[in-house]
């Protein structure tokens, strides 16, 4: 038997899980589980009211674990952990059950079902909770300095913008120059500044500060340590080879991407006269007056959008994202090419037009310019081909002229061509990140968590993390710059204490757990002279992969001890046995 | 199949006040047309836009149908200038066709 006071609460979620979990019956089943004084159902426990009396509950009754079963602990885990901090019980004491997206969500069609699998999961949500310990979160010193890789525009604006909140910056690039593609680009949306201009106004700012150190001509070739403290190895390609140590608190990885390279004969690619979007581009911005292609001189273009993106899925390395900003360089690039010659004839030959929030007013003035805009079925994309007399002849469906099949003579056909992971293969390896399904750097969470991965103080920002505009790459290195800061500013981090420990008095250092950690967090130590492993608090995500390994049963993952896991599942079969 | 020719487009877009490039083809002048044209005016401007010459000369009859009543352009989100767009078709026709 056990003398924990335990405070049980079911929540409604409105009616989303009361509507096929019998609360009232899971407060029946669960309130005389050992351990359990309090067990109360409520519309909303995360609302101030319930929250309210949790904590007065936890005071008044002295509870000394907390159980709440209602939605996913991704929503709630952390509402309910400052509940228990208010209450002044430990947090780690506090134990969320899912019966939203595990028993109502899921079994809408079983009302029975959903309510006795709410019980059992509440059932050891409670054991588990009968042997939980107070834990307080690791702690770890943090270096006051960054380290940006890449020095396009999303590295040169957060390196400036870590400088001013007094950080260090040491900012690596692999190519000669700094700038990325926006370097090379003309006139830009919608200030009409060019992409050089914009570069050479950053990297002044970058020459101003003292505390940016800029290595061209460098790659990061090795990553050790962890959050707030990492050791990186940068190798210098000069006539040395040069490498040296830096010690940083954080690393931001802002990488960028390639254009999309279309494969010989994709809408005519291979063609005298087939570009794609960045040629066209530094063709428009090399001239000054007419556009002349190959010695012609330019009168008819023809746009086909969607090249390299949104492809067929039964492609084999389909990219089947879309790229987002080509549609907005393509109508822009359009308007360019009319301020360059008024009398220009231009056609865009598109799936869908996603010039959206201000360059809307791009997409109003390209048409009111005279660009023509014609829309393709992707079953029936256009093709693009040269007639007897060597002309450019593009053939397309146009749904907006009622699937009337028509025929333009083009001077020029620039392929609109989308973004592309850059090729990282080096870094993905020293840094181990992970990559998207479309081979772009994955955030944790799109929306609430942005720039950070699941390598605790190692921030991705700007295209190398999925397609951007200039201004959305900024904004978000600058959202990475102030994570980094977060952590960095305050002189240490707080880490979840849930993380394999090792019984050293048990190990014999057989180093089955080193393998299958996917963390690299286990290393070799000594205990009273012997061999044992040691768990890198810092690194240690708390998977649980090598807990039952260990041959010896050396190892436990605090929170989720195996005597908890037993007890869970004894709880579990509570009727079958 | 019907062949783009550009220099149709430029004949008439000579006016500024031709501006069939707003429309979006919503069909609300189709529509509401007292005429019932069906061609008139969003198939016929994409024609002209497109300077598919063939397809809006094979349909002269049709736009000197229209009233120029001005019923579809009040009406139009887009704010086309319908009647002064089929007024500046014509006067293209009349000097090409009928040579006046």
């Amino acid at each position: 038997m056990t003398n924990r006071r335990i405070g049980v609460y079911i929540c409604h979620c409105g009616g989303n899980i009361s509507d096929y979990v019998d609360v009232d019956r899971v407060r029946g089943a669960i309130k005389d589980e050992a351990g359990v004084v309090v067990a109360k159902t409520a519309m909303f426990t995360c609302s101030d009211a319930t929250q309210q009396e949790m904590v007065q509950d936890i005071n008044e009754q002295k509870l000394d674990g907390l159980v709440v079963a209602s939605c996913s602990p991704k929503l709630h885990l952390f509402t309910f952990r400052e509940v228990a901090k208010r209450a002044r019980l430990n947090p780690y004491q506090y134990t969320q059950v899912n019966i939203r997206e595990q028993c109502s969500w899921t079994h809408t069609d079983d009302k029975e079902g959903a309510t006795k699998k709410a019980v059992r999961l509440i059932r050891a949500g409670i054991a588990r909770t009968n042997l939980t310990e107070p834990l307080d979160p690791i702690k770890i010193d943090t270096v006051p300095k960054v380290l940006v890789v890449g020095a396009g525009i999303a590295g040169l604006r957060a390196a400036i913008g870590l400088a001013d909140l007094g950080m260090s910056v040491f900012l690596i690039e692999k190519s000669r120059d700094v700038g990325g593609w926006v370097k090379s680009f003309g006139k830009m949306y919608p200030h009409n500044k060019t992409g050089k201009k914009i570069i050479e106004q950053l990297v002044n700012e970058i020459k101003k500060r003292e505390n940016i150190t800029l290595f061209t001509n460098t790659e990061l070739v090795e990553k050790s340590g962890s959050i707030g403290n990492f050791n990186i190895k940068i190798r210098v390609d000069d006539q040395n080879h040069n490498e040296i140590n830096v010690n940083v608190g954080s690393i931001i990885t802002a990488t960028g991407f390639d254009s999309y390279r279309p494969e010989t004969g994709e809408f005519g690619y291979g063609l005298n006269g087939v570009v794609t979007l960045p040629e066209f581009k530094e063709l428009l911005d090399n001239s000054d007056g007419n556009l002349i292609y190959n010695g012609k001189e330019i009168k008819n273009i023809v746009y086909i959008y969607c090249v390299g993106s949104r492809q067929d899925s039964g492609v084999e390395n389909a990219k089947r994202y879309c790229s987002r900003y080509c549609c907005n360089a393509a109508v822009h690039s359009s308007i360019v090419a009319f301020e360059k010659k008024p009398k220009i004839h231009q056609f865009h030959l598109f799936r869908d037009i996603r010039t959206y929030g201000k360059f809307e007013l791009l997409y109003n003035r390209s048409r009111e310019k005279g660009s023509v805009y014609l829309k393709y079925d992707e079953n029936e994309p256009p093709t693009v081909e040269t007639d007897l007399s060597g002309k450019l002849r593009v053939t397309v469906r146009d749904i907006l002229t009622f699937g009337e099949e028509i025929t333009v003579q083009a001077d020029l056909v620039v392929l609109v061509t989308g973004m592309v992971p850059a090729k990282n293969d080096k870094l993905i390896d020293a840094l181990k990140l992970p990559l998207g399904r479309d081979g772009f750097f994955n955030e944790i969470h799109p929306k609430l968590r942005p720039v950070e991965t699941v390598v605790d103080g190692v921030f991705i920002c700007g295209a190398c993390q999925g397609p951007k505009n200039s201004s959305e790459s900024v904004a978000s290195a600058l959202a990475a710059v102030t994570q980094s800061a977060s952590i960095l500013k305050k002189g240490y981090v707080e880490l979840e204490p849930l993380i394999a420990s090792v019984n050293p008095e048990l190990c014999s250092w057989c180093d089955e757990c080193v393998n299958s950690c996917p963390y690299s967090a286990i290393e070799r130590g000594q205990y009273q002279g012997q061999e044992v492993a040691v768990v890198n608090k810092a690194v240690c995500k708390g998977c649980g992969g090598c807990a039952p390994l260990c041959p010896k049963d050396a190892i436990n993952l605090k929170g989720y001890t195996d005597s908890q896991i037993r007890s869970m599942i004894d709880a579990f079969l509570k009727e079958t046995f | 199949m019907a062949l783009v020719n550009p220099s149709f487009i430029d004949e008439v877009k000579r006016s500024d006040e031709f501006n069939a490039s707003a429309c979006m083809n919503c069909g609300v002048c189709s529509a509401i047309c007292p005429m019932g044209i069906e061609l008139l005016p969003r198939k016929l401007f994409r024609y002209v836009l497109l300077g598919i010459g063939e397809k809006v000369l094979n349909n002269i009859e049709a736009i000197y149908s229209c009233l120029l009543c001005k019923m579809c352009e009040v009406n139009c989100p887009a704010k086309v200038h319908i009647a002064e767009n089929v007024r500046s078709l014509r006067y293209v026709i009349n000097k090409k066709v009928f040579k006046i």
